[in-house]
């Protein structure tokens, strides 16, 4: 039996209504119709049948179905989570709140004032997804795609040395000597594809891009985009257009992470709100973007110190913890929590031995 | 076997033009006496009982009216509506609409427990089937939660199937066994109930469409493991629904009452309850309302807000549930819970456990 109706397709509107008023409702009155009968009948270009059926009839057969939407049971998904793994913050009081770091496969969103540490955060992130396995890393790639032109490639450099002295220090067999002599700051350098996108045109049509690009390097499992804010907030005046290419966006990030099984971390402002008589600052671009990543962490100042919120996580209670961003990156606030800290492997099958030796220095 | 905890409430009318039916069709068939064994529950107490009411033989039980037995024998009606079912199951060949009539027996209402108490006193005891249910909310209030614990309650508890759609990227399987692990430590028993639901992930409308439409032609017959599918969650209709929209477009009403149907429609005809999760907006006077407007309201049945509950001091788990709609209770009752209840003993989740374990090391 074949439910598959031509009004739910994902065909051009025109062509649904030419189809239904030439009789065809549903996958099954096209099964026997050859394109060029169907251009006649419904009075379509040769291109649009061609369309229509392989629309059509890949959805109604079941093993196309298989592939176009996977269907796998929790504990399928469960192994899938353990083996993506998480890419380490290097404050491991916030890879503790996060279960192991930034997640493989979920979008993450920072918010934070200006100069709080979002773009730092982001930084140490594209470093440490290329930490090798060995390591207990992911071994991976970056995409950092730059809307505000926040972007400094010498904090890049000064992030990468020290994630490699870290990494030496580690060191202790003769596979993660090995893995070193290619973890070099050069190899970090080039494992992070940095994209300027001047507006939101821009960046929509980049995200098309990327399906294509993650799919020839599987090896990026991490995707940035730093700001989501700026190029929203300026340029969109009308706020339920925006609302509506927003959630829009949310979809297809959400659709690139699960799909490509990369970590996409997204960046976005702080803005004052007021309500009854009271105004406090709350993330940018309005409450329905709020359910745009599935997880929100914070980043806010309180007096000289900075601390991290997870704010909305579909698997770990909320949390503060403080953090540092010292010349090496992004750390932890006090020394014995950093002290207790190694790369803090988040996928327990990646990790070799316990590393409990290691001081930062 | 069935379950307990699934209550039975059958539709009287029903019930009664089902029986006239099988008046006619059953004449002359084999009589099949009570006897201890003959299926589970019928003890010899309950045979006793019901020779006092003059029910004697397989026939006079299913055909008689079981609110009235049970108030003239004094046994229990669910009870009794359990062996009901199970003999008309069994003696499928005796009456000519037996099939049917068991279909129809079967298809009578159950309440799936959501797994929270002051959610089900809201609720009427629970989800009911053949119904929908939303949870609308701001960006984790705990609609993904409660979704997680029908999900953990149906497939644990009653040894049920789920079928669980996330348009979101909201599902997180890590998070379903540590609520399993709360309540077993059974790790077999842990890993039955996350094969018992099926993960479909979809990202747009489209696929969602398609998704239900297989879900309808295959009978919902997915998934290796026993039991039936007993619901159907999508989370979040919004997600995919809200871009498409107003403005200028005017085909997202259109595949938005599809989706409506198709949900309606599997609830009826698999009687599966069906809980889907909507966003909010604010109406002029800044009070929240469900999203996706005035023509979805009309779709479920009963709906609940969760909000979170801004009060200093208060934990950070802390939510509030206020019916909207509801054709059992009261409307704007209210119910607080807490998404994560301290679990009863010491006993922390072996998993949370662990993965503290390795982080810290
Ligand atoms: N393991 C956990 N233990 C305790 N609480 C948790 C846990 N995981 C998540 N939570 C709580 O659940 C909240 C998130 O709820 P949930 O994911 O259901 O939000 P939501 O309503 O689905 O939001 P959205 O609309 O953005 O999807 C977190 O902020 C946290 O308070
Ligand atoms: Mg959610």
């Amino acid at each position: 039996m074949m439910l598959r109706t031509v009004s739910s397709s994902p065909l051009a509107p025109s062509v649904k209504v030419r189809l239904i008023n030439a009789g065809f409702h549903t996958a099954a009155d096209l099964t026997e119709v050859q394109p060029l009968q169907l251009c006649k009948a419904a009075g379509i270009s040769p291109e649009e049948a061609d369309e229509v059926l392989r629309t059509l009839r890949d959805d109604s057969s079941p093993l196309q179905q298989g592939a176009a939407v996977q269907s796998l049971t929790a504990l399928d998904l469960l192994h899938q989570e353990e083996t993506r793994g998480s890419i380490v913050t290097f404050c491991s009081e916030l890879d503790a709140v996060l279960g192991g770091g930034v997640p493989v496969g979920k979008t993450t969103e920072i918010c934070g004032v200006p100069g709080v540490g979002k773009t730092q955060l982001c930084v140490q992130l594209a470093v440490d997804v290329q930490i090798p396995v060995c390591f207990g890393g992911l071994g991976g790639e970056a995409v950092f795609i730059d809307t505000e032109g926040g972007f400094v490639v010498e904090r890049l450099v000064g992030v990468a040395e020290a994630a490699v002295k870290h990494c030496a220090a580690l060191a202790e067999d003769e596979e993660q000597r090995k893995a070193l002599e290619s973890f070099s700051v050069e190899k970090i350098l080039s494992g992070v594809f940095l994209i300027r996108c001047q507006d939101h045109t821009e960046l929509l049509a980049e995200l098309h891009l990327l399906h294509d690009f993650l799919r020839k390097r599987p090896q990026v499992q991490l995707v940035v985009i730093d700001s989501v804010a700026f190029p929203f907030r300026h340029e969109l005046e009308d706020l339920s257009h925006r609302t509506r290419i927003l959630t829009g966006f949310s979809q297809q990030l959400t659709h690139l992470s699960a799909q490509h099984g990369a970590a996409v971390v997204l960046t976005n402002q702080m803005t004052t709100k007021v309500s009854s008589g009271q105004s406090k600052l709350v993330p940018a671009l309005g409450e329905i973007w709020g359910h745009a990543a599935t997880q929100r962490l914070i980043l806010h100042w309180e007096g000289a110190q900075r601390f991290a919120s997870l704010y909305k996580s579909s698997s770990h209670r909320d949390a503060t913890v403080p953090y540092h961003i010292t010349a090496e990156g992004f750390r932890d606030a006090s020394v014995s929590a950093s002290s207790a800290s190694s790369l803090s492997p988040a996928a327990g099958s990646h990790s070799k031995r316990p590393r409990t030796e290691h001081q930062h220095s | 076997m069935l379950c307990q905890s699934i209550s039975p409430c059958i539709d009287k009318a029903r019930v009664a033009t089902l029986q006239d039916e099988l008046l006619n069709a059953s004449t002359g068939s084999d009589m099949v006496l009570l006897r201890e064994g003959l299926c589970p529950g019928l003890s010899e107490d309950l045979i006793k009982a019901l020779h006092g009411g003059d029910v004697r033989t397989v026939e006079d039980l299913v055909l008689s009216d079981p609110e009235h037995l049970a108030q003239k024998c004094s046994v229990s009606y669910k009870a009794l509506v359990a062996v009901r079912r199970v003999l008309l199951a069994q003696h499928t060949a005796f009456p000519v609409s037996g099939a049917d009539l068991y279909d129809e027996l079967l298809s009578s209402t159950s309440i799936l427990s959501t797994g929270i108490t002051s959610v089900d006193n809201l609720l009427d005891s629970g989800l009911y089937t053949g119904e929908i249910t939303e949870l609308c909310g701001g960006p984790g209030t705990g609609k993904t939660q409660m979704c997680f614990s029908v999900a953990v309650n149906v497939a644990h508890e009653l040894k049920q199937k789920v079928m669980y759609i996330d348009t979101n990227g909201g599902i997180c399987a890590n998070r379903l066994l540590q609520m399993l692990q709360q309540k077993t430590v059974n790790t077999a028993e842990q890993m039955n109930a996350l094969q018992r639901i099926s993960v479909l992930r979809v990202f747009d409308v489209f696929a969602l469409l398609s998704s239900l439409q297989n879900l309808r032609a295959s009978g919902l017959q997915k998934g290796a493991v026993g039991g039936s599918v007993k619901a159907v969650i999508v989370d979040s209709v919004s997600a995919v629904l809200s871009h498409m929209l107003g403005g200028k477009q005017n085909e997202g009403m259109s595949l938005m009452m599809q989706v409506a149907t198709e949900l309606k429609m599997i609830a009826k005809d698999f009687n599966v309850a069906v809980l889907v999760t909507n966003h909010v907006t604010r109406d002029g006077n800044n009070q929240l309302k469900a999203g996706l407007g005035q023509s979805w309201s009309h779709v479920p049945r009963t709906r609940i807000l969760l909000q979170r509950v801004e009060k200093p001091g208060a934990s950070s788990s802390l939510r509030t549930a206020t019916l909207l709609k509801s054709s059992r209770q009261p409307c704007y009752m209210i119910e607080e819970f807490d998404l994560s209840p301290q679990p009863q003993g010491e006993s922390r989740t072996g998993f949370a456990g662990k993965r503290k374990l390795d982080t810290d090391s």
